[in-house]
């Protein structure tokens, strides 16, 4: 025991500890830039450059890092390359925890919701900013427990510099083992060194952790909590009724159609598709069709599941491509040069802001670390260069509008569907858009949800005369709001019209099929 | 106390000032001669003084003169090469000196790079270090690796448990069966696998091998009961006996046709040259006898430089 307690406070082991760092640090630092090249190569478009990357990770994960240690240190010199053993050892560690950490950070960036990448495409972000302040924030949350594990491995690795000449701590205490011959009180003195070591990336790794746990308490909630007589009044907010979602006589307003439907035909296209086509492999999506939206028109798209309705809403606002034909927002070509060459993803991004298309998604599409205040100001800064404060009074605009201000702090995961969506509404509607395409806004809701989102949307048809293309299964909604119905049926327009008369009065025998299936679903819907 | 934990203080006086350290010098050394009462007198008085024909190679071989030589060691060999136990940031022992006198003689400074015993050669070919005087035998094989500069001829000891349980005699048929811990690298290993073929032709199982890293190990595997026997230097033999004297016995000492040697790289014949010459002042001056004499390996180990090259 006293021998060991000696071993234990040693300067000269103690000094060890040092180097064992030293290469840890380094090791851990260059595997993480070399992981994030690989990382992105592998994530990349480019086949070659993901070839590489993978073979890389076939190398280097698959040799002892024992050897890449002996390599970088014996035969790199060969080639005219002399390092110092710590930097040998720090290379070839790097070399060595690189593949994993890429593939840490891999798996982390596509844990992320496909869904939140395209809401922020449709919000005009480009990858830079996508991965900046979507992607990464995200990934970075669900890395750091397989990152910390990373790390204490990479510590224990350090020791096998030991054979390269690193005096680090398991180099010194073999070598004393030799010298004195108290083989056990040494091994014993530098084991509970690796693990106050290790012991210290755990915690490191714990408050990180806890840092960035998106439901941590603010200072004033562990105040309120240490301090149980002062109640914070936020509780009561909570409670508010929502106050927006009063439903109000849109239909009435609408009764004027035919005036309506004339001037509308009097005002330019807002979106013009012209000849769409596009295959999945063998199947044909879209063969040759043609829409145009009125600037200030509201169309319902409708159609049985997989009849193009949310493909035709994505190609509109160039999440998607396609093979032939063009689309026309606001008389311009988005996602096309005038020369029909395809934009790169970060002009393309610069053209939806410019154009102004909102999109609103079947399942909402949060950024599920942001708060629903952030949901709706962060874009308008990272986006469209909005001061913080300006952002954040246009967000609260729109929250209030929606019937959501007293949540604004909240996350998504702690709001119900329906203020899910009516969230996802104002981040659409921040950039102030001149077309808001909604991809069946309501279809992922509970039914006592619905009304609440349609209401909203209601308002928007009435008080902003902005454009919207709807796509929906809501039949009543879709007469009561929409000036024309647009029925889509294995990738054609098979009939539309005004709403009113499609719907009452279908032509088309699969139209008047699919509006038989949907009343028999909701005998309450029967229009009038 | 050795003389030998004076000598860094005084070697970086003498590479600071070197005119001044030089006349300074015998004063330095006669001080510590007068308080390390205890170390062997012979030593100190061949330790200190480098001898005349020294000044004759600085001026012929310029090139050494102030600079760092490093020195590849596999420092887990007490009395040749390993830790100094009262100072562990210090390396001490018989090679250790010598390398430190060559140095001295030449003019360089040493530098030390601990590695491997199997990786000694692989470092000097790397260019990660200019010498290797390690306890390492010059055999021909090596000598496909570096050139070897012979220093001290071969005695091994060989180390069983108390008792010699297995009645080992040498490295012969008392070794049939017996589990032989070794170093990787070490010329021990050939002649415990060339055993297979005696053994076989006398009806007995072949010994087995068990490769470890470094000297501590092969001591803990006969300690642990997983090897019966462990072939080595009979000084380290020696002190492995001193160490567990309740545990541990030296069966018997053989000889082998081998020689120690310095191990320098193919590429440089110049220090090759300026180290056997420098050798060869230093055995001429009784420089090595008395050290090996300090560290109690018997003055009869000394064996004049010869080369061993492919």
């Amino acid at each position: 025991m006293e021998l060991f307690l000696h071993y234990l406070s040693l300067p000269y082991l103690l000094r060890g500890i040092g180097f064992t760092l030293e290469v840890t640090a380094l090791g851990l630092a260059g595997g993480l830039l070399l992981g994030l090249v690989l990382a992105s190569m592998q994530l990349s478009r480019f086949r070659l450059l993901s070839a590489f990357a993978r073979a890389y990770a076939v190398v280097f994960r698959g040799t002892p890092l024992i050897l890449q240690l002996v390599f970088a240190y014996d035969a790199l010199p060969h080639i005219g390359l002399m390092l110092s053993a710590v930097a040998a050892a720090g290379l070839a560690l790097s070399a060595n925890e690189a593949p994993f950490i890429a593939e840490m950070l891999r798996s982390g960036v596509r844990a992320i919701d496909p869904g939140q990448v395209a809401a922020g495409q449709a919000l005009g972000m480009t990858p830079v900013v996508l991965m900046h302040r979507i992607i990464a924030p995200q990934a970075i949350r669900a890395m750091v427990p397989a990152l910390g594990n990373e790390a204490v491995t990479a510590l224990k690795n350090s020791s096998l510099a030991s054979v390269i000449a690193v005096p680090e701590l398991t180099l010194r205490s073999t070598q004393l083992a030799s010298s004195t011959f108290d083989f056990f009180s040494i091994f014993f003195a530098s084991g509970v060194m690796y693990l106050v070591l290790t012991g210290a990336f755990s915690v490191l790794q714990l408050v990180i952790e806890a840092l960035l746990d998106l439901d941590r308490p603010g200072p004033r909630q562990i105040l309120a909590r240490l301090l149980p007589w002062r109640r914070a009044p936020a509780a009561t907010a909570e409670q508010a009724p929502e106050a927006a979602a009063a439903p109000m006589r849109v239909a009435a307003a609408l009764t004027d159609r035919a005036a309506r439907v004339a001037a509308l035909a009097r005002r330019p296209a807002a979106v013009e598709v012209r000849g769409l086509r596009k295959r999945y492999g063998e199947h044909a999506v879209f063969g040759g069709l043609d829409l145009t939206v009125r600037s200030g028109e509201v169309v319902a798209l409708l159609g049985p599941s997989g009849s193009g309705k949310s493909t035709l809403l994505r190609c509109i606002n160039r999440l998607e491509t396609w093979d032939a034909g063009a689309v026309r927002v606001g008389g311009r070509y988005l996602g096309q040069r005038e020369d029909g060459k395809p934009l790169s993803a970060r002009e393309v991004a610069r053209e939806r802001t410019s154009v102004g298309v909102g999109m609103v998604f079947q399942q909402f599409n949060l950024f599920s670390h942001l708060s629903a205040l952030e949901n709706v100001a962060g874009p308008l800064r990272w986006v469209y260069g909005k001061s913080k404060s300006d952002a954040q009074r246009r967000a609260r605009e729109l929250l209030e509008r929606v019937g959501l201000a007293h949540r604004a702090d909240a996350l998504p995961r702690h709001l119900s569907g329906g203020q899910q969506q009516r969230v996802a509404i104002a981040r659409a509607l921040a950039p102030s858009p001149s077309v808001l395409l909604l991809d069946e806004p309501t279809s992922a809701l509970d039914p006592e949800l619905v009304s609440e989102v349609l209401e909203v949307i209601r308002r928007l048809a009435l008080e902003d005369g902005l454009t919207m293309i709807i796509s929906t299964h809501q039949l009543r909604f879709a007469q009561e709001v929409a000036d024309r119905v647009v029925f889509l049926s294995e990738g054609c327009v098979t009939e539309e019209g005004l709403a009113h008369e499609v719907l009452t009065h279908p032509r088309h025998p699969l139209t008047a099929r699919f509006l038989q299936v949907m009343n028999a679903d909701r005998p309450l819907e029967i229009p009038a | 106390m050795s003389t030998n934990r004076f000598f860094p203080r005084i070697e970086r006086h003498a590479a600071a000032t070197p005119l001044h350290a030089r006349r300074w010098m015998p004063v330095v050394l006669g001080i510590v001669c007068a308080l390390a009462a205890t170390g062997p007198r012979r030593a100190h008085a061949a330790d200190m003084s480098a001898p005349p024909a020294c000044q004759a190679l600085q001026a012929k071989y310029p090139q050494f003169k102030g600079k760092t030589l490093v020195n590849a060691l596999n420092p887990h060999t007490p009395g040749y090469e390993a830790l100094d136990p009262k100072d562990p940031s210090k390396y001490v022992g018989f090679d250790v000196d010598l390398g430190e006198a060559i140095g001295k003689c030449l003019g360089f400074s040493v530098g030390y790079k601990p590695v491997a015993f199997a990786a000694l050669l692989t470092t000097l070919q790397a260019g990660q270090a200019d010498f290797v005087i390690s306890d390492i035998y010059a055999t021909k094989e090596r000598a496909k690796a570096a050139d070897f500069i012979t220093y001290s001829k071969v005695f091994d000891g060989v180390l069983v448990a108390k008792g010699n349980p297995k009645k080992i005699t040498g490295i012969n048929t008392s070794m049939c069966g017996a589990a032989a811990a070794e170093n990787t690298g070490f010329v021990e290993v050939p002649l415990v696998q060339n055993l297979a073929g005696p053994c076989k032709a006398a009806g007995k199982p072949v010994p087995t091998l068990q490769l470890y890293d470094n000297n501590a190990q092969c001591i803990q595997a006969i300690l642990a009961g997983r090897a019966d026997t462990y072939v080595n230097d009979v000084n380290t033999v020696d002190q492995a006996v001193k160490a567990y004297p309740d545990k541990l016995a030296k069966a018997v000492a053989v000889t082998l046709p081998y020689s120690v040697g310095i191990a320098v790289p193919k590429s440089r014949p110049d220090l090759r040259d300026a180290m056997v010459a420098a050798l060869s002042a230093l055995q001429k001056a009784g420089v090595e006898k008395a050290l090996l004499v300090k560290w109690s390996l018997g003055a009869g180990h000394e064996e004049a430089p010869r080369l061993v090259t492919e």
